[in-house]
């Protein structure tokens, strides 16, 4: 990579001076300098793609995006009981991974549940702390992760000082053939990922 | 090169003459002898010393990285379908894998810690003071690119065990402030986990990282020859050179850590967990051991109310800010501030040793951390036994393999679906126990742990009421026998007080007369179920002999007794036909008005009758209005998913000899149900 020791043109057997030697000393300067950038500018770009592309393809992330970035989850909305235990849903929508997409795949773990009132909420299982999995305490009734052992109440908010947010709520519908309906079968979710670490909640 | 000097002296007289010809020659073209000599013959005052060993046992270990490394190269794929495939292959498949892979790895380690012996040593030696400090910086980045291969490296495998690691480190780096999120989809290749995570975490690992650390590495021992070594008491001994007397010292050493990583890799071993999936929880998630004191650094609630980037990136920031200021802090404060570095790197390191070992505590003490860990090593083994099984790994992947596996995914379909009722050999499916706030959770359902077994069999038909006595745990059982004991008129399932109980009750089922007819009887219903692997290749199912027949001929006598009633004794003409009228034939959903009022035993225990008591447990073909388990719809319980647990129950699954779940009743017994009720009447499995 570095060019600062590259062979500059031969200085050993110099003819009689034709160009004044500062002409020459800039010319090989310069000729030094684009002989080091170049490669240099172009590697360095190359290696920038994936800050590059993702301005160019608008919000790209996890594959299928049926529903306007909607997917629909083999639960439905009468498996879940008010107040009940939190359910783990796996998402499963086609994923692109550089030159593959993979049909039907897992992208993803939710946990769902109905709270008082009849509302249904949806989590992304991925820790808002450093993106360990969260797991459901039975013996708690709470959601903690095993890693650093962050807590989480029921309803997604942080129950000790270890998460630096709450639970990242996911969008859900109610939905029959696709159509928001609140008296409908399905349960469409809107499957993000979040950064971690951070106290606010932003997309990746 | 040593060699060939030290032999130019020692041969005959006509061979040394060509030989010293040769060498001049050599010399003339590239005066290799002065830089043999300036290599070989530096001034050792004080004489050769096992302190100095250390830098060279260094140099010798990155040497075996490179070789193993550029072994393990022309073997790995980088991608996210191939390179736990083609590690499972070096590691199980290749000739010497096993230990290529076992010596890169525990070399890694050594290195690590060689580096903080030599650290730990130019800092009390004062090596770093001027005019060394330039190469004491040197040495740190050196230790950042040591710790970047390692970090890079852990990655590679793509297991459960590298993949969830390092998602915690580059989180880690996303917290940094500014650029942290460009950092991290840099590091990654994209904003989440993939091939391009791969491709790129091995360029760093294998190209860009170690010609950085080639570079550095020269110039280190450059500036280190320049100005010699810091010599600790020169009047230790004569001076000496350091070829021959430094160097063999220097050998012994690097024999030592080669000795010793060769043994860690022959009988310790690499693991390879199970082939990384995102979609699979894993809760063993730890970094490697000498990260560990900075995990259990960032598990202090303290520490995190301060942020990631506080506990992450700030504290070690200012740790090795610290370090870097040590020829500073000398040159300003003198001896004072030497005795300053020392302090604060003794005390740095006591801080480490305490918080690796509270982190290794805490985790043996830690019953679900465990509990992940038994997971993750059956999952691990199972990995493997199923690329070396007789399809091989997939061209989607080993990832595959797992997903679709009943013996990898029953226990958590179970754990998921069933365990709020049922227990598995006492425990939820997956080895640990289920609990609710006032501890160990009481099962209402059956103990499905031996389901469609002999023993099973067996108990059902001589122990009916104890056989499914746990169901007396549950509420609907309690509730129904307060409302008999008021009077009223309740239709429920008691274990206690049923037809088939007190069928069963009959004195001479037990007697010795009818032992063998017991047996048979036991066999044609064990038969009935059909356990065991069914591969889906024929030709696979051909050469299959299934270790869980039955016995056929027993099997024939058992046919007799339950649908002939080919008893001895009083039990003699009563036969199983008479209540369960399909026993024995195939299985067939008959309509709830075609059913006989009893549950069907067609085909008991079987797939296909699993499969449909799951979804229809209240069919009156099963347990009719007795039934109290919830019906699993498709939409709750995937049909994949209900063949894979159903897979799992029957031991339908490729055999396996991974060690599985420990039984654990016995943790349950303090939930025995003890009352025995009065009631009404008939057969119990409902909750099945």
């Amino acid at each position: 990579m570095s060019d600062a020791e590259a062979p500059a043109p031969s200085a050993s057997a110099d003819p009689p001076a034709v160009d004044p030697p500062g002409r020459r000393e800039l010319l090989a300067a310069v000729l030094s300098f684009l002989l080091g950038v170049v490669p240099a500018a172009i590697g360095g770009l190359f290696f920038l793609d994936p800050i590059l592309r993702r301005k160019t393809d608008s919000g790209s992330g996890a594959g299928d995006q049926t529903m306007d970035g909607f997917v629909k989850l083999d639960i439905t909305p009468e498996n879940l009981v008010e107040e009940g235990a939190p359910v783990a849903s796996t998402v499963i929508a086609d994923l692109d991974d550089a030159w593959n997409r993979f049909k039907d795949v897992p992208i993803g773990s939710i946990w769902l549940r109905r709270q008082q009132g009849g509302e249904i909420v949806a989590f992304n299982s991925i820790c808002p702390h450093l993106g360990c999995s969260i797991n459901y305490r039975r013996g708690e009734n709470d959601f903690h992760c095993p890693c650093h052992a962050s807590s989480f109440d029921l309803d997604g908010a942080t129950a000790n000082d270890t998460p630096p947010r709450d639970m990242d709520s996911l969008e859900i519908v109610v939905a029959t053939d696709g159509r928001p309906d609140p008296n409908g079968t399905e349960l469409w979710v809107k499957y993000q990922n979040f950064r971690r670490g951070t106290p606010e909640k932003k997309p990746i | 090169m040593a060699f060939i000097l030290r032999g130019a002296a020692d041969v005959r007289p006509h061979e040394s003459i060509i030989m010293k010809a040769l060498i001049d020659w050599f010399d003339d073209r590239t005066g290799f002898k002065e830089l043999m000599h300036e290599a070989l013959y530096e001034r050792v005052p004080g004489g050769a010393r096992w302190r100095y060993v250390w830098g060279s046992t260094l140099v010798f270990t990155f040497t075996l990285q490179v070789i193993t490394g550029f072994m393990l190269w022309s073997a790995y794929s980088p991608s996210t379908r191939t390179a736990w495939e083609s590690v499972y292959y070096i590691q199980h498949e290749l000739t010497l894998g096993f230990l290529v892979r076992g010596v890169h790895h525990f070399a890694a380690q050594a290195m690590v810690v060689l580096m903080a012996i030599h650290l730990i040593q130019v800092v009390i030696d004062g090596a770093y003071k001027a005019p060394r400090e330039l190469n004491f910086w040197m040495g740190l980045v050196l230790l950042q690119i040591v710790l970047g291969l390692s970090l890079t490296g852990y990655l590679l495998p793509w297991d459960q065990k590298g993949y969830y690691a390092t998602q915690v480190t580059t989180n880690i780096m996303s917290a940094t402030p500014i650029v942290g999120d460009q950092i991290q989809t840099l590091a990654q290749g994209g904003t989440e986990y993939g091939h391009l995570t791969l491709t790129r975490f091995f360029a760093m690992h294998a190209g860009i990282l170690p010609t950085l650390l080639v570079a550095f590495l020269a110039v280190h021992i450059y500036v280190f020859r320049r100005h010699g070594l810091t010599v600790h008491d020169e009047n230790h001994a004569p001076e000496t050179t350091f070829w021959p007397d430094q160097v063999l010292k220097d050998a012994v050493a690097c024999l030592v850590v080669l000795a010793v990583v060769m043994l860690l890799a022959i009988f310790k071993g690499v693991e390879l967990s199970a082939p990384a999936d995102p979609s699979v929880k894993f809760d063993a998630a730890r970094p490697e051991w000498y990260f560990l004191f900075l995990f259990r650094f960032l598990h202090f609630e303290v520490v995190n109310k301060l942020g990631v980037t506080f506990g992450a990136i700030i504290v070690p920031g200012i740790i090795m800010g610290v370090v870097a200021m040590m020829p500073l802090t000398h040159k300003y404060l003198g001896e004072f501030g030497h005795t300053l570095n020392k302090s604060f790197t003794w005390l740095l390191g006591a801080a480490i040793v305490v918080l690796t070992a509270m982190a290794i505590i805490e985790d043996r003490e830690d019953e679900s951390h465990q509990a992940a860990l038994a997971e993750a090593h059956r999952d691990g083994a199972r990995a493997l036994e199923l690329a070396a099984g007789p399809d091989r790994i997939p061209v989607d992947g080993a990832v595959e393999l797992l997903r679709r596996d009943p013996f990898t995914q029953g226990p958590r379909l179970f754990a998921k679906h069933c365990s709020a009722c049922h227990r598995y050999n006492g425990h939820d499916g997956r080895g640990t126990m289920v609990v609710d706030k006032a501890g160990i959770a009481a099962p209402t359902a059956a103990d499905l742990g031996g389901f469609g077994s002999r023993d099973w069999m067996r108990s059902v038909v001589v122990d009916y009421a104890n056989h499914f006595s746990w169901q007396k745990n549950a509420t609907w059982f309690k509730d129904a026998q307060k409302a008999e004991a008021a009077g009223e008129d309740v239709t429920y399932l008691n274990p206690d007080d049923s037809e088939m109980a007190s069928w069963a009750d009959a004195d001479s089922l037990r007697s010795a007369d009818n032992a063998d007819n017991l047996t048979a009887l036991v066999e044609f219903l064990y038969s009935e179920a059909d356990a065991g692997y069914k591969p889906l290749d024929a030709d696979e199912r051909a050469a299959f002999s299934n270790p869980l027949a039955a016995d056929p001929a027993l099997v024939g006598t058992g046919r007799a007794v339950a649908t002939e009633g080919a008893w001895a004794g009083d039990l003699q003409g009563s036969s199983c036909v008479d209540c369960h009228t399909s026993i024995g034939e195939d299985f067939v959903a008959v309509s709830d008005d075609d059913a006989d009022g009893y549950p069907t035993l067609a085909k008991y225990g079987s797939a296909v009758w699993l499969k449909d008591f799951i979804r229809n447990p209240g069919a009156a073909r099963h347990y009719g209005e007795k039934n109290q388990m919830p019906a699993y719809s498709p939409q709750q319980l995937r049909d994949d998913e209900l063949d894979l647990l159903v897979r799992w129950m029957t031991g339908d699954y490729l055999p396996s000899e991974v060690h599985d779940y420990e039984n654990r009743l016995e943790d349950l017994s303090g939930s025995l149900p003890t009352s025995s009720s009065a009631g009404s009447s008939a057969p119990t499995a409902a909750e099945e």
